[in-house]
């Protein structure tokens, strides 16, 4: 039996075992919207996908010249080239002598417009069939499923085209034009969705919400939209986000084609012309880099803010911001060297 | 008296939480491993035992870091954090050798792409480079057979085995090095009885023959500790409250907790019908801002003043330690926990 | 699922996957009301041929093409014709046989296509797993750049490439497959000559690839290194470099599969990279047959196209089948 009646003032004497150095009151808690981890990354590319936009929609509320005015004779270079320089027509003409910077806003317009129409048709249709897939399972999986995995296989780009040059000839003026050609995109690119949408929808089916849910009577339908779809969304906007600039590459790809929307300006289209008329051996430039670069901004804006919302989405992803590691981790050697230097009194009678 | 094999002095553990703010999740811990022997560790659910695990396996991961904490182990000092730079490939070469985690959860552990037998040769190659391809596979098939079990797991690809089967060849693999200690962290969590059953056989055979010299076995499953170890330590809000016998903790709890938390496991006999099982009120602490003084005072029934205000040193009852004032008040006295009769 | 099974499963449904092409590939251009031979005929009555002629001509077309006969006929021909790889002749270079057209063209497209998919995933991925071993500033340059490089449609790079290395620095040919006034041979004079053409279009495909590799494998490593198995094997001592091994055999999976899926899109994209170059291949061919409405050039190209893509498809996910454990090694289920 060993002395034991005084091992709490002899502790006291040593000195209190938590050191100061330890920080016991938090600091100030952060708002919520803080740690959604809006990176840098996503305010590039939102920047970037806001220029576009307002290129497109807001510039030419602004601009003099439209893109069907003639203002000039073909690839008249731009004006502050000439001398005297001036800023008439920054961009100066096309093929036809229009403005390229106007046919570049009514373009970058039209296939913007396309791009949402078409990524929206394609996730819906994707998300519907991922959702119906995945939650109900057995034999309609499989058939939807294996329907998707062909319209996947074949190549969307020979689809497109086949039906394009159909619609070419077809006498509805609507399915020839931006719509139309919105349409065809839409309802051949949704595959890809789908099966993102339906493993996400497949798991979320064995969650146990999904029990209670059925258990209180609750119709399948209902079950789909009110269960299962909010613990999809992250899924949706990412996917939504993907078919977009998918959407606006597969018009370019066809405009370049010559399968473009009749009657409209596009971004593919553009770059149709010029390649007609030989902008590129001609070095005519501001005819073909104005499409190019807008595209490819378009293009990886979207990417990019995809890339960022897969790390807010996905925390595995996150790598940490470098400012707030070095701020951490010297604290720590603080605390460390604190320890270090009062080491707690151990108490052992 | 039975010599140590293992003590881990002022230990200190933060996670980097996301706001910025490190959390202590084991704040200045001693612990203690007597030779041969199998230490329960146990608590609720955050108390920061799987956190004490990490830090004494020293494979802790930003964001969490151990701050502070050495080990003293067969006449070696350790240092066990891991703020400094090269303190990884510091620690590596003790990993699996002299401390191997028995991890949560063996499903996933090893690649899905790997042969457990390649596994094997990595493991032993890690360790000793020129480790030759038919000595790994003599280690592997020896220790296969002396825990009596098939040798074709070695081929085996990780998705081909049974949970049950998996566990335990994870536990070969982790001590295939002869670790002095072992830390078994909720090995039993995963599995059915009958699979829970033969890997405390296993893991108590092993102990038998030496092949480890000494257990921590991490579980909030209270009936499984009592079954498999010597001692028992009990953590609370990234401390230890109490650390003894096992038989006496059960018997003979000190600390107002280690009682409230063993007596909510209900024995099947007469008696308990008449017994009124006491919860225990509230919840674990936000280790961020955690209680003034003793960490369990808000909860505890005998909470007296100073509990508010002064952190409880260590008693020391004849190798049976408990951090509570009114332990101290009270000296060798059981906590009274109060049974209703009917 | 066992191997065996696997692949029946894969090789059933890419049967499948090939009739539906072929059908659609029929259905969808006729689903056009109107006659193809009507344009065409039109067209040569703009270069003055009587009536009368026209007539005749047309009647001749509508024989030749099989275009007087009933819908199932028609198809029946088109598939028999397909099995012996004769695929009719052209509308505009009538009387030359589209198999020929095709046969000048595809050698082109293969030189460009092949090692950009080849050389763009082995490289893509080796620097994806590079990045993403390496982390820090290393890792967040290569991210950007190759997700610039991958989110840059082909055609576009080709179009910045053209101007800038060829028009603007000279540097290399600004179309075409060889200089004026050579022919096609196997002779190395040959090859010397034209390879300078293929550089330009070649780099604009593979560094897309690249690209668009290196961002996926670098996205799939940092996943798998937050696993449990990495953490196990660290616990065990085992050194980080046989680690990223793990990481990287496992993350290699998923890229396989992705480069089945990808090869789709690839494709059409690198088609219109020869638009810009002028570059005699199929992508070229197409060009000009969707301009002048050569309906059976364009049948047979975009069969060609969809029927060459399942066939990679197909043995990228063999190949995948022997390579996962979890397929080509079954659960055998012992307690």
């Amino acid at each position: 039996m060993t002395n034991i009646s005084s091992s709490a003032v002899v502790a006291e004497a040593g000195g209190p075992l938590v050191p100061e150095g330890l920080p016991t009151e938090p600091q100030k808690a952060k708002p919520a919207w803080r740690s959604l981890n809006f990176g840098p990354r996503m305010w590039i590319s939102l920047g970037i996908i806001g220029f576009v936009a307002a290129l497109a929609f807001i510039g030419p509320l602004f601009y003099p010249f439209g893109p069907e005015e003639k203002v000039g004779s073909l690839y008249d270079q731009p004006t502050w080239m000439n001398t005297p320089p001036t800023f008439e027509h920054i961009l100066g003409t096309e093929n036809f002598g229009y403005d390229v910077l106007a046919v570049l806003m009514a373009s970058a317009r039209n296939s913007i417009i396309i791009g949402l129409l078409a990524g929206t048709i394609a996730v819906v249709i994707g998300v519907a069939i991922g959702v119906i897939a995945g939650y109900v399972g057995g034999w309609v999986e499989e058939l939807l499923m294996g329907f998707t995995n062909i319209v996947l296989a074949i190549p969307s780009i020979v689809i497109l085209i086949l039906i394009s040059i159909s619609l070419q000839s077809t006498g509805v003026p609507f399915l020839k034009g931006v719509v139309g050609l919105a349409l065809v995109i839409g309802v051949t690119s949704w595959p890809w969705t789908a099966r993102a949408v339906r493993a996400q929808a497949s798991s979320v089916a064995t969650r146990e919400h999904i029990d209670v849910a059925k258990l209180s009577g609750a119709r399948t339908p209902s079950i789909m939209v009110r269960d299962v779809l909010p613990y999809l969304a992250s899924y949706a906007v990412m996917a939504w986000v993907l078919q977009l600039a998918s959407a606006i590459l597969a018009e370019s790809t066809l405009s370049m084609l010559g399968l473009g929307p009749a009657g409209a300006n596009s971004l593919g289209k553009q770059l149709f012309w010029a390649l007609a008329f030989q902008a590129v051996a001609t070095g005519a430039w501001w005819a073909f880099l104005p499409p190019t670069i807008v595209l490819t901004m378009i293009s990886f804006g979207l990417l990019y803010l995809q890339s960022s919302l897969d790390e807010v989405f996905n925390p595995r992803l996150r790598r940490g911001k470098k400012k707030n590691l070095a701020k951490a981790a010297a604290r720590r050697e603080e605390t460390a060297r604190k320890l270090a230097e009062n080491p707690p009194v151990e108490v052992n009678a | 008296m039975t010599s140590i094999l293992m003590r881990a002095t002022n230990l200190t553990a933060v996670y980097a939480a996301d706001s910025g703010q490190d959390v202590p999740a084991v704040d200045n811990v001693t612990l203690e491993v007597p030779e041969g022997q199998i230490v329960g560790l146990a608590g609720e659910s955050g108390c920061g035992k799987t956190t004490m695990g990490n830090a004494l396996a020293m494979i802790a991961n930003p964001p969490l870091y151990v701050v502070a904490g050495t080990m003293e182990i067969d006449d070696e000092v350790i240092d066990l954090s891991t703020l400094a730079r090269g303190s990884n490939e510091a620690h590596r070469p003790y990993r699996g050798a002299t401390v191997s985690l028995l991890p949560q959860g063996a499903m996933n552990a090893v690649s899905p792409t790997l042969k457990v037998k390649n596994l094997v040769i990595d493991v032993m190659r890690a360790h000793k480079r020129d480790t030759t391809v038919a000595e790994a596979m003599d280690r592997a098939t020896d220790r296969l057979k002396m825990l009596e079990m098939p040798t074709r797991v070695l081929d085996s690809y990780a998705h081909q085995l049974s949970g049950g089967m998996k566990q335990r060849m994870v536990t070969v693999v982790s001590t295939l090095l002869n670790p002095k200690l072992l830390i078994a962290d909720e090995p039993t969590s995963a599995l059915d009885v009958s699979s829970q059953k033969a890997l405390i056989e296993m893991l108590l055979a092993m102990v038998e023959k030496k092949i480890m010299r000494g257990v921590i076995f991490i579980t909030h499953d209270l009936p499984v500790l009592s079954m498999v170890t010597d001692r028992l330590a009990i953590m609370y809000a990234g401390k230890i409250v109490e650390n003894g016998p096992t038989e006496e903790l059960v018997n003979n709890a000190r600390h107002p907790y280690t009682s409230a938390l063993l007596s909510s496991v209900l024995d099947p006999t007469e008696e308990t019908r008449t017994k009124h099982v006491l919860g225990i009120p509230g919840s674990p602490p936000n280790l961020a801002n955690p209680p003034s003084g003793c960490r369990f005072h808000p909860r505890c029934q005998f909470a007296m003043d100073v509990c508010k205000t002064q952190e409880p040193k260590f008693l020391n009852e004849h190798n049976h330690e408990v951090a509570c004032w009114w332990a101290n008040d009270h000296a060798y006295e059981t906590v009274p926990m109060e049974v209703y009769k009917a | 699922m066992g191997l065996r099974r696997y692949l029946a499963n894969k090789t059933v449904w890419y049967l499948g996957a090939l009739v539906v092409a072929v059908v659609l590939n029929f259905v969808l251009p006729r689903l056009i009301p109107g006659n193809p031979v009507d344009v065409l005929v039109s067209k040569m009555g703009q270069g003055g041929l009587s009536s009368e002629a026209q007539q005749r001509t047309y009647e001749a077309f509508m024989r030749e093409f099989g275009l007087d006969k009933p819908i199932w006929d028609q198809f029946v021909l088109y598939i028999t014709g397909v099995f012996h790889g004769n695929f009719g002749a052209s509308f505009s270079f009538y009387p030359t046989p589209v198999s020929s057209l095709i046969a000048q063209s595809v050698p082109y497209t293969l030189a460009l296509q092949l090692p950009a998919i080849v050389l763009g995933w082995i490289i893509g991925n080796l620097l994806g797993a590079i990045a993403a071993y390496k982390g820090g500033s290393w890792d967040k340059s290569v991210f950007t750049t190759a997700l610039l490089f991958n989110s840059t449609p082909y055609y576009c790079l080709s179009i910045i490439l053209l101007y800038v290395f060829g028009v603007v620095l000279g540097w290399f040919p600004v179309g075409g497959a060889y200089s004026l006034g050579s022919s096609p041979e196997w002779s190395w004079a040959f090859f010397s000559d034209a390879i300078t053409y293929w550089y330009l279009p070649f780099a604009s495909l593979v560094l897309i690839n690249i690209g668009g590799q290196a961002v996926g494998m670098r996205s799939m490593a940092i996943y798998e290194l937050g696993s449990d198995y990495v953490n196990y094997s660290r616990s065990l001592g085992i050194g980080d470099r046989k680690m990223t091994g793990y990481i990287f055999r496992n993350a290699m999976l998923p890229q396989i599969t992705g480069l089945a899926l990808s090869i789709g899109t690839m494709v059409g994209g690198a088609l219109i990279t020869e638009l810009v170059f002028s570059y005699p291949g199929m992508g070229s061919l197409l060009f000009g047959a969707i301009s002048s409405n050569d309906y059976p050039v364009i049948q047979a190209v975009t069969l060609i196209i969809t029927v060459a893509v399942l066939v990679a498809n197909y043995m990228v996910e063999i190949l995948y089948g022997f390579i996962d454990p979890r397929i080509r090694a079954s659960k055998s289920g012992e307690k």
